[in-house]
């Protein structure tokens, strides 16, 4: 089997997630290339459209290095701004989104708002929800791209951006008001993680190759649900990696950067 | 202010927030929207031209303790050829809006902290503030880390909506998002039970900003505005303002608006000064013209993230004398950069398909 990074592992495996004929909101960077590797291969016919405006452009001039900068609008078929985007998401355009954060809780609800101290007087303050908290409400399934480690992995999130199951009961998000169906993937180098369908816990599904059950849960703070057909991640082959770093992130701008 | 319909979202997260604030009676942070439609009734509506210098738009227009709605997204379109006149102007007791920002807030950031009876922030109604790959904003986080700031958090959809509301001339607009997050509890929108479905709906207030700054791609003398590449949040802010600003690369004739008034984003009786400004959004990209100047933000970024790590301002002193204080307009700034580096952020564009004809 060929050497490939973290990064790149976990942009195969975003595109292994992604299907045909959909329409996936994406921001920068690792989605961006999962969703590209997804139109080479599997998916030709999947779309992205990007919060600032654009939706189905052809990447041709490099990476876009901004949440939809100007190389993100190249080619696009509809190009508004962003109200039409996420009124676009809220009436059900957009069938997946890609989001990240600092933490995130069983119930795949995520925190990219502070962390330590009070949300008046944080010790450390993040950009804020961007266009997270919107995606992760009214996109219809919600891919989440994480760092597995315990401390990320947290039973608690600090300030709850991203609605994920909420507090696991079955109306949380029909009580919230939004409209998609919630957390659908947790993406991270070492392991694919998906939700239960009775209770809502997130649910491991896929291990690195080489990697147990076990050393999974030891980098996470709350008790998982391990699959009972718990499989290995799959590896991308050559041809995947000349995809991802020929033709997908050719300066490696993304790909080459070092697990944090 | 307090929450009557309401999502489960108390059983969830750690939250620790100050609720008197979270409760406090809502008020508007700028115009209220009679106030708005007021001084929009009251407006001049003719064809006049508009153009004037960008240091005398903004002393027309900035004053001590008015809510700026800034166009552009993170930092892509950027109004900061207006950010850098109006931190020499000064404007004290501010409120900032907008969706996502980058340079611009971090500029006025840093007016604040060189000089806070020059430039100061008092609060800010936004979704996000950073450098997304590059990293943390380091004022935003040295400000709140200080409680020097105030800051009311939605997502980019929350944001735009309440500019499109603002710009809709309505006082609220119902949005599917927020609730059951943590900004439901802390920000100033409110869950209601919609009247025509029984279910929960999160409506957030309209957002007037008093001034509006945006930067557009071409415009005619009398502010009619194109808007190619993302439009971001540009006409729904500037229409949103009791006042607006637009700078634009390019100024048109009239006859080309007049010819394809399909293409016109913001109409000329939005806007009270029009100034031609070329790379009016550099070290921003703009479509068309040219791509970021990623050195430039990163410089910048860096004596900011320098300041917040050792308390010492001499670097940061030394950006705002060289590239602001030490300039009179905008184009002196751009003088320093050089004929080269601009050549070469035009040609990183690629030349991407505008229409000015």
């Amino acid at each position: 089997m060929p050497d490939y990074t973290p990064f790149e592992m976990i942009a195969y495996t975003g595109s292994r997630v992604l299907e045909d004929e959909k329409i996936v909101f994406v921001g920068t960077g690792l989605p961006i290339i999962a969703s590209m590797h997804a139109q080479l291969t599997h998916a030709p016919g999947l779309s992205m459209i990007f919060e600032s405006g654009p939706l189905s452009p052809v990447l041709e001039m490099g990476m876009p290095l901004s949440v939809g900068d100007t190389r993100a609008c190249r080619k696009a078929c509809y190009l508004k701004g962003l109200s039409a985007v996420f009124e676009l998401t809220q009436r059900g355009y957009s069938d997946y989104a890609f989001i990240g954060g600092a933490q995130i809780d069983m119930y795949g609800n995520v925190c990219s708002t502070f962390e330590g101290g009070t949300y008046n007087t944080p010790q450390t303050r993040f950009p804020g929800s961007g266009g997270a908290g919107a995606m992760a409400a009214n996109c219809e399934k919600s891919i989440i791209i994480m760092a597995l480690e315990k401390r990320r992995f947290t039973e608690k999130v600090e300030f709850l951006t991203s609605i994920g199951f909420g507090d696991g009961s079955a109306d949380y998000r029909e009580k919230a008001g939004v409209t998609g169906a919630g957390p659908y993937r947790v993406i991270t180098n070492q392991a694919l993680f998906g939700f239960d369908d009775k209770t809502r816990r997130m649910v491991l599904l896929e291990v690195l190759p080489g990697k147990k059950a076990k050393d999974i849960q030891d980098m996470v703070s709350f008790d998982l649900l391990i699959s009972p057909d718990l499989k290995e991640m799959a590896e991308p082959t050559a041809e995947d990696l000349r995809l991802l770093r020929e033709v997908c992130d050719p300066d490696g701008y993304f790909l080459n950067r070092k697990v944090k | 202010m307090k929450k009557t319909a309401s999502s489960k979202i108390k059983k969830v997260s750690n939250l620790k927030y100050d609720r008197k604030t979270a409760e406090e009676p809502f008020e508007w942070w700028g115009p209220s929207p009679d106030e708005a439609r007021r001084t929009m009734s009251n407006k001049a509506k003719g064809m006049r031209d508009k153009r004037m210098p960008l240091k005398e738009a903004v002393g027309r227009y900035v004053r001590d303790g008015i809510n700026i709605g800034i166009g552009g997204f993170v930092n892509t379109r950027v109004p900061v050829a207006i950010v850098h006149e109006i931190i020499r102007h000064g404007a004290r007791d501010l409120t900032l809006s907008f969706q996502s920002n980058s340079i611009c807030a971090e500029l006025l950031a840093g007016a604040m902290i060189l000089d806070p009876d020059r430039v100061c922030i008092r609060r800010v109604e936004l979704a996000w503030w950073g450098y997304e790959v590059i990293g943390i904003a380091p004022l935003l986080r040295y400000l709140t880390s200080n409680g020097m700031i105030r800051l009311d958090d939605y997502t980019n959809y929350g944001m735009s909506a309440r500019f499109k509301a603002a710009a809709m001339g309505i006082p609220f607009v119902p949005t599917r998002d927020h609730g059951g997050s943590d900004m439901e509890l802390v920000n100033r929108g409110r869950m209601v039970e919609c009247p025509f479905t029984g279910k929960n709906v999160y409506l957030v207030p309209a957002c007037h900003p008093d001034l509006g700054i945006v930067h557009v791609t071409a415009a005619d003398i009398y502010g009619n505005s194109r808007i190619f590449g993302a439009h971001c949040t540009c006409p729904e802010i500037a229409m949103a303002a009791a006042h607006t600003i637009v700078t634009t690369e390019r100024i048109i004739p009239n006859e080309n608006i007049r010819t394809y008034p399909n293409l016109t984003e913001i109409p000329y009786a939005t806007v009270d000064a029009l100034v031609e400004q070329p790379y009016g959004a550099y070290p921003g990209a703009s479509y068309g013209y040219y791509w970021f100047d990623m050195d430039h933000i990163k410089m910048f970024r860096g004596i900011c993230d320098e300041f917040r790590k050792t308390g010492k301002k001499d670097a940061l002193k030394k950006y705002f004398d060289e590239y602001i204080f030490g300039c009179e307009t905008y184009d002196d700034f751009l003088a320093k950069l050089g004929y080269k580096k601009l050549r070469e952020l035009r040609d990183m564009d690629g030349g991407q398909p505008i229409i000015l004809s």
